[in-house]
C-alpha cells in the first residue's frame, strides 16, 4: 500500500527535476549564450549640426566604423542648416520617442538645445556630446576638440605663417555666437593672440555658417578694414567662404588666412596659397569615439573618461604632403 | 553560542550517512566536472588555436594568390601601357585614356622624362589635372627601376595631381624605351580590387587581414581610416621581424605570408579571445550550470534520503540509546520512514516491550527470592520461638518433668539442625517431615496437648526433595489461627502423597477456618507471621520461584469447619540437586 502511494510521487519528482533542468539549460542558453552570438544590439542616433560638410561626413564614417565593430544600429541625421537648433531639438525628441538607446549630439546652440537633452537624459537615454557642447549637466560624456586650445593653436598658426617683424591687423570671421565651439575657439584665439605684440587690431564679424554668407562677410570686413592682413575663421563652411573671398579679391599674397577643417576645396586652397594654414580636427575619431562611448554607456561599462579631447593639428602648405599629415588631411575612402 | 551550535549541527549532519554521501557525490561530481572542464578547456583551446592558425595561414595564402593575380593584372596593364608607347600619339592617347577609364582602380597614367623627371604626359580619365602642380607624390626618383623589365610599387600616398580630388593610391613605376626616347611611366592605382576582397575577409567576428611591406609600413588595411585617425595601431614592429607562419601575441594570432618577390607581407589577424575564449566561456558556463544542477539534485536527494532513511535511523538510534540508558523507564514512540525502517521500528517496539516485561519479571523474582531467603534465615533463629520453647523447657525442669524436658530439647535440636541443613534450601522430604514433627512436638508440649496431630506420608515420597521450612509455617498458621482459638481439641493432619509427577503436601486442621478473603490475604501478606517466623506467602513464593507458576500453595477453608492447605511440588530427585 505504501509502495503504491510513494511511487507516483517519486516519478512526479523525477519528471519535475528533469523538466527544471531542461528549462534551466534552455533559458541559460537563450538568455546568456545565444544573444551574444545573434542579437543585433542597440540603436544609437547621431544628430549633427549638418550632414553634408566634409567634417560631419568624416564623423559619420567614424561612427559607422564603430557601429560595425560594436554591432549597433546607427541612425545619422542633422538639420540642413547649421543654425537650426529647432530641428535638432525635434530630432532629439523623435529619436527618444522612436526608442533609441543613446544619442550622440553635436549641438547647434549651447543653450537652446539644453532642454531637449535634459528631457532625453531624464528618460534614461544617455547623451554623448561630440564636437559642440550643450549647456546641460545631464550629458554623460563629451568628446570633442579642446576648442579653447584649438583657438590657441590658431594663434600659433598665425605666428607660423607671418613674418616675425610684420604688424598684424587681424580679422575674425566667426559663425553663430550661440554655438559653443565657435565661441570657445574665438576666446582661445583672442587670449593667445593678445600676447603677440605685433597685433595692432582685431576686428570680428559674425556670419551664418554658410559659404556664401562667410564670403560676403569677409569681403565686407576687408572693405571696411582694408589694412587687415590676417584672417582667421573657425569652421569648414566659413573657411571656404573666406577662401573664396580672398581668391575672388586676388589678395592671397597680402592676406594670411588661417582656416579650420579640411575638405578637397580647402586643401586645394592650402596648396595654392589662398589659405596659409588649416587647423585640422579629427572628426573621424569624434564619430568613432562618440558611438563607442554611447555603446559602453548602454552596456553600463565603465568609460575611461567622460571628457575626451580629440587631436587637433596645424597643417601648412609645407607639411601637408608629409606622410603623417596626408593621413590626417585626406580621408581614406 | 549560536554559531558554535550551528557548527556542531553541521558537523553532526556531515557525520551522517547521507551527509557523507552528499559530500562524496558533490565532491566527486565537482572534481570530475572541474577536471573535465580543465581538460576540455586545454584541448579545446589548443585545437581552436591550431584551427585559427591553420585558417589564418590558409587565408593569407588565398590573399597572396589574389594579390598575385592582381599583380599579374598590373603586369598586363604595364605591358599594355608600354605597348601603347610604341604607337603614334593619337592612338596612344586613345589607348591610355581607355585603360584609365576602363580599369576601375586605375586613377592616372603619367609620363616623365627619364633624365629631368619633367611631366610630359598625363592620362587621367574623368579627373581634371591641376593647372599648376605644386607637389607630385607619384613621381619618386628613387623608385625608378634600372631597366624596362622591372617596375616598382610605392607606398600608399595621396594623388596630388588633380583639382579638388585627393584619392589614396599606390604608384607603379616603370621605364619605357622607344626609338626616340626613354621615359618613366607611372600608373597610379587604387586598391579597390584587393581592398574589396580584403575588406570582406573576416577572421572570426573582429579579425581581419591587412597588407604591409617588409618595413612594417601598412599598404592596405581594412580599417585604414581608424589607423589614420590614431584610433588603432598595428604592432608592425613585431610583425616585420616575424618569419612567415603564425605568431601569437597578446591574445592575438597573426598569420604572416610574404608575397613572392618579397616586398609585401600579408597578415591575418584573429583574436583568440573572441573566437576561443567566448565559446569557451559559453561552454564553461554551460558546464557550471550543469554542475550546479547536479549539486542541487544531490542536495535534494540527500534531503529526501535523510528524511526517509537517515532521520528515522537517527531517531531509532536515539531511541536505542535512551533504552540502553534507562530500559525500564523508556517508552517507545514508533519511528516512521521507509518500509525497512518501519519494520525495524516495529520490531524494536516489540522487543522493547518484551524486554521490559522480562526485566520486570526478573527483578520482581529476584527481590522476592532475596526477601524469602532472608526470611528463611530469620526463621532459623526465630528468637520468640526459641525463647518460648526454652522457657517451657525451664518450667519442665523445674517441675521435675525431666523426661519431657529431654524430649523437648531433642525436638528443638532436631528442629534447628534441619532448619539449618548446612545452608541448603532443598532438603529431602523425610527431613522436612521430621522438622514438622519436631515443631509439632514442641508446640504440643507448649500448648499442653490442646491439639492432636497425625502424619500420613507416602513412603515413596520421602526420598524426594522439597523446600525446607515448607510445612512448619503452615502448621504454625494452623495452630495460631485455627487451633489456638478453639475450645475443643484441635486436630492437625499432615498428608504427603504423590500425584503423577508431583508431590502434594497437605496440612488440614479442624480449626475456626477462614473466609475466602482471609485465604487470599494470607497468600498476599508479605510480612512475617505474628510470631516473627516465615509466612505462608513466603513458602508459596519460594515454591513458585524454584519450580514455576503451576506449583505452590492452595488454601481451602470453611469457617468453623477447618482449613486445608495443600502445597504442590514437583518430584525432585537427589540427582537433580547434585547436578545443580
Amino acid at each position: 500500500m505504501k509502495q503504491n502511494k510513494k511511487n507516483p510521487r517519486l516519478y512526479l519528482a523525477a519528471f519535475l527535476g528533469i523538466a527544471v533542468i531542461a528549462a534551466l539549460l534552455h533559458f541559460s542558453y537563450n538568455g546568456f549564450i545565444k544573444p551574444d552570438i545573434q542579437r543585433k544590439n542597440h540603436k544609437i542616433t547621431m544628430i549633427t549640426k549638418s550632414t553634408d560638410s566634409q567634417f560631419f561626413r568624416s564623423v559619420f564614417s567614424g561612427g559607422n566604423a564603430a557601429a560595425t565593430e560594436y554591432n549597433v544600429e546607427l541612425v545619422t541625421e542633422g538639420p540642413e542648416d547649421e543654425e537650426d537648433y529647432e530641428t535638432q531639438n525635434r530630432m532629439i525628441r523623435d529619436a527618444v520617442s522612436d526608442g533609441t538607446d543613446a544619442i550622440v549630439l553635436s549641438a547647434v546652440d549651447y543653450n537652446a538645445n539644453a532642454e531637449a537633452v535634459n528631457e532625453a537624459a531624464g528618460r534614461g537615454i544617455p547623451v554623448v556630446i561630440i564636437d559642440s557642447d550643450v549647456n546641460s549637466k545631464a550629458v554623460s560624456c563629451r568628446i570633442s576638440t579642446d576648442n579653447y586650445e584649438a583657438g590657441r593653436m590658431t594663434a600659433e598658426a598665425v605666428e607660423l605663417v607671418t613674418e616675425p617683424e610684420a604688424e598684424l591687423n587681424i580679422g575674425i570671421v566667426n559663425f553663430d555666437k550661440n554655438t559653443e565651439n565657435g565661441s570657445q575657439r574665438e576666446a582661445g584665439f583672442k587670449d593667445a593672440v593678445s600676447a603677440d605684440k605685433r597685433v595692432k587690431s582685431i576686428e570680428t564679424t559674425y556670419v551664418l555658417s554658410t559659404i556664401d554668407d562667410a564670403n560676403r562677410g569677409t569681403k565686407e570686413l576687408l572693405s571696411l578694414n582694408p589694412d587687415i592682413n590676417v584672417i582667421v575663421t573657425f569652421n569648414e563652411w566659413t573657411s571656404l567662404g573666406v577662401g573664396r573671398a580672398i581668391d575672388d579679391l586676388g589678395s592671397k599674397d597680402s592676406v594670411a588666412v588661417i582656416a579650420f577643417d579640411s575638405n578637397e576645396e580647402s586643401v586645394n586652397m592650402l596648396e595654392t596659397g589662398v589659405v596659409d594654414a588649416l587647423i585640422v580636427q579629427n572628426p573621424y575619431a569624434m564619430g568613432y569615439l562618440g558611438i563607442e562611448s554611447a555603446y559602453k554607456l548602454i552596456e553600463n561599462e565603465q568609460l575611461e573618461s567622460t571628457d575626451v579631447d580629440t587631436e587637433t593639428t596645424i597643417v601648412t602648405a609645407e607639411n601637408m604632403f608629409k606622410p603623417e599629415y596626408q593621413k590626417i588631411l585626406f580621408k581614406y575612402e | 553560542m549560536k554559531i558554535t551550535d550551528l557548527k556542531e549541527r553541521i558537523n553532526e549532519r556531515l557525520n551522517t550517512a547521507s551527509g557523507v554521501m552528499t559530500l562524496l557525490v558533490v565532491g566527486i561530481t565537482t572534481a570530475a566536472l572541474a577536471a573535465g572542464t580543465a581538460i576540455f578547456i586545454q584541448i579545446y583551446h589548443s585545437s581552436m588555436t591550431q584551427n585559427m592558425r591553420i585558417s589564418g595561414e590558409q587565408t593569407t595564402e588565398q590573399i597572396s594568390n589574389i594579390v598575385e593575380n592582381y599583380m599579374l593584372d598590373i603586369d598586363r596593364s604595364m605591358e599594355s601601357i608600354k605597348e601603347a608607347f610604341s604607337y603614334e600619339k593619337k592612338e596612344r592617347d586613345e589607348l591610355l585614356n581607355y585603360l584609365v577609364e576602363l580599369r576601375p582602380d586605375a586613377v592616372a597614367v603619367t609620363e616623365y622624362d627619364f633624365e629631368s623627371g619633367e611631366l610630359i604626359g598625363a592620362w587621367v580619365g574623368n579627373e581634371k589635372l591641376k593647372p599648376e602642380i605644386f607637389t607630385n607624390l607619384s613621381y619618386d626618383r628613387e623608385l625608378i627601376p634600372e631597366n624596362t623589365d622591372y617596375y616598382t610599387i610605392s607606398e600608399p600616398h595621396v594623388e596630388s595631381l588633380f583639382e579638388n580630388s585627393y584619392p589614396w593610391v599606390v604608384s607603379i613605376t616603370g621605364v619605357v624605351e622607344t626609338a626616340e626616347k626613354k621615359s618613366v611611366v607611372i600608373l597610379d592605382t587604387r586598391f579597390s580590387q584587393i581592398a574589396s576582397y580584403i575588406d570582406n575577409i573576416g577572421m572570426g567576428r573582429h579579425g581581419y587581414c591587412f597588407i604591409m611591406d617588409t618595413e612594417g609600413n601598412i599598404i592596405y588595411h581594412p580599417q585604414q581610416q581608424l589607423i589614420f585617425a590614431g584610433l588603432k595601431t598595428e604592432n608592425t614592429d613585431i610583425l616585420k621581424e616575424a618569419p612567415d607562419g603564425s605568431l601569437e601575441s597578446d591574445g592575438i594570432i597573426y598569420s604572416l605570408k610574404t608575397r613572392e618577390g618579397g616586398d609585401w607581407r600579408i597578415v591575418a589577424v584573429s583574436y583568440i579571445d573572441e573566437m576561443v575564449t567566448d565559446s569557451l566561456v559559453s561552454c564553461v558556463f554551460l558546464l557550471l550550470v550543469l554542475m550546479l544542477i547536479v549539486i542541487i539534485a544531490t542536495l535534494i536527494s540527500s534531503i529526501i534520503l535523510t528524511k526517509h532513511i537517515t532521520r528515522p535511523i537517527e531517531k531509532l538510534m536515539t531511541a536505542m540509546g535512551e533504552f540502553e540508558k534507562d530500559a525500564a523507564g523508556f517508552s517507545y514512540e514508533p519511528v516512521r520512514g521507509s518500509n525497512e525502517i518501519n519494520s525495524l521500528s516495529s520490531s524494536f517496539g516489540h522487543m522493547v516491550i518484551r524486554i521490559q516485561e522480562l526485566m520486570a519479571k526478573v527483578k520482581n523474582e529476584e527481590t522476592i527470592l532475596r526477601k524469602t531467603e532472608l526470611r528463611a534465615l530469620q526463621a532459623q533463629i526465630n528468637p520468640h520461638f526459641l525463647y518460648n520453647t526454652l522457657d517451657s523447657i525451664a518450667w519442665m525442669c523445674e517441675d521435675g518433668r525431666n523426661k519431657e524436658a529431654v524430649e523437648m530439647v531433642n525436638a528443638l535440636a532436631k528442629l534447628f539442625r534441619i532448619s539449618i541443613s548446612k545452608g541448603h534450601e532443598l532438603i529431602p522430604i523425610e527431613k522436612e517431615v521430621e522438622h514438622a514433627k519436631s515443631y509439632l512436638r514442641i508446640q504440643n508440649f507448649r500448648y499442653k496437648n490442646q491439639f492432636s496431630y497425625s502424619f500420613n506420608v507416602e513412603e515413596k515420597c520421602l526420598k524426594y526433595y522439597c523446600n525446607k521450612i515448607t510445612l512448619q509455617p503452615i502448621i504454625e498458621n494452623a495452630i495460631y489461627h485455627g487451633i489456638n482459638r478453639m475450645i475443643d481439641e484441635g486436630e492437625i493432619k499432615v498428608d504427603i502423597y504423590s500425584d503423577g509427577d508431583d508431590v502434594i503436601f497437605e496440612v488440614t486442621d479442624n480449626g475456626v477456618g477462614m473466609t475466602e478473603e482471609q485465604c487470599e490475604n494470607i497468600l498476599k501478606e508479605d510480612g512475617p507471621g505474628r510470631t516473627g517466623g516465615i509466612g505462608i506467602k513466603n513458602v508459596n513464593d519460594r515454591v513458585k520461584i524454584y519450580f514455576g507458576e503451576r506449583y505452590g500453595i492452595k488454601i481451602e477453608s470453611e469457617p468453623d469447619m477447618g482449613t486445608r492447605v495443600s502445597i504442590r511440588m514437583p518430584k525432585i530427585e537427589e540427582e537433580y540437586i547434585e547436578a545443580k
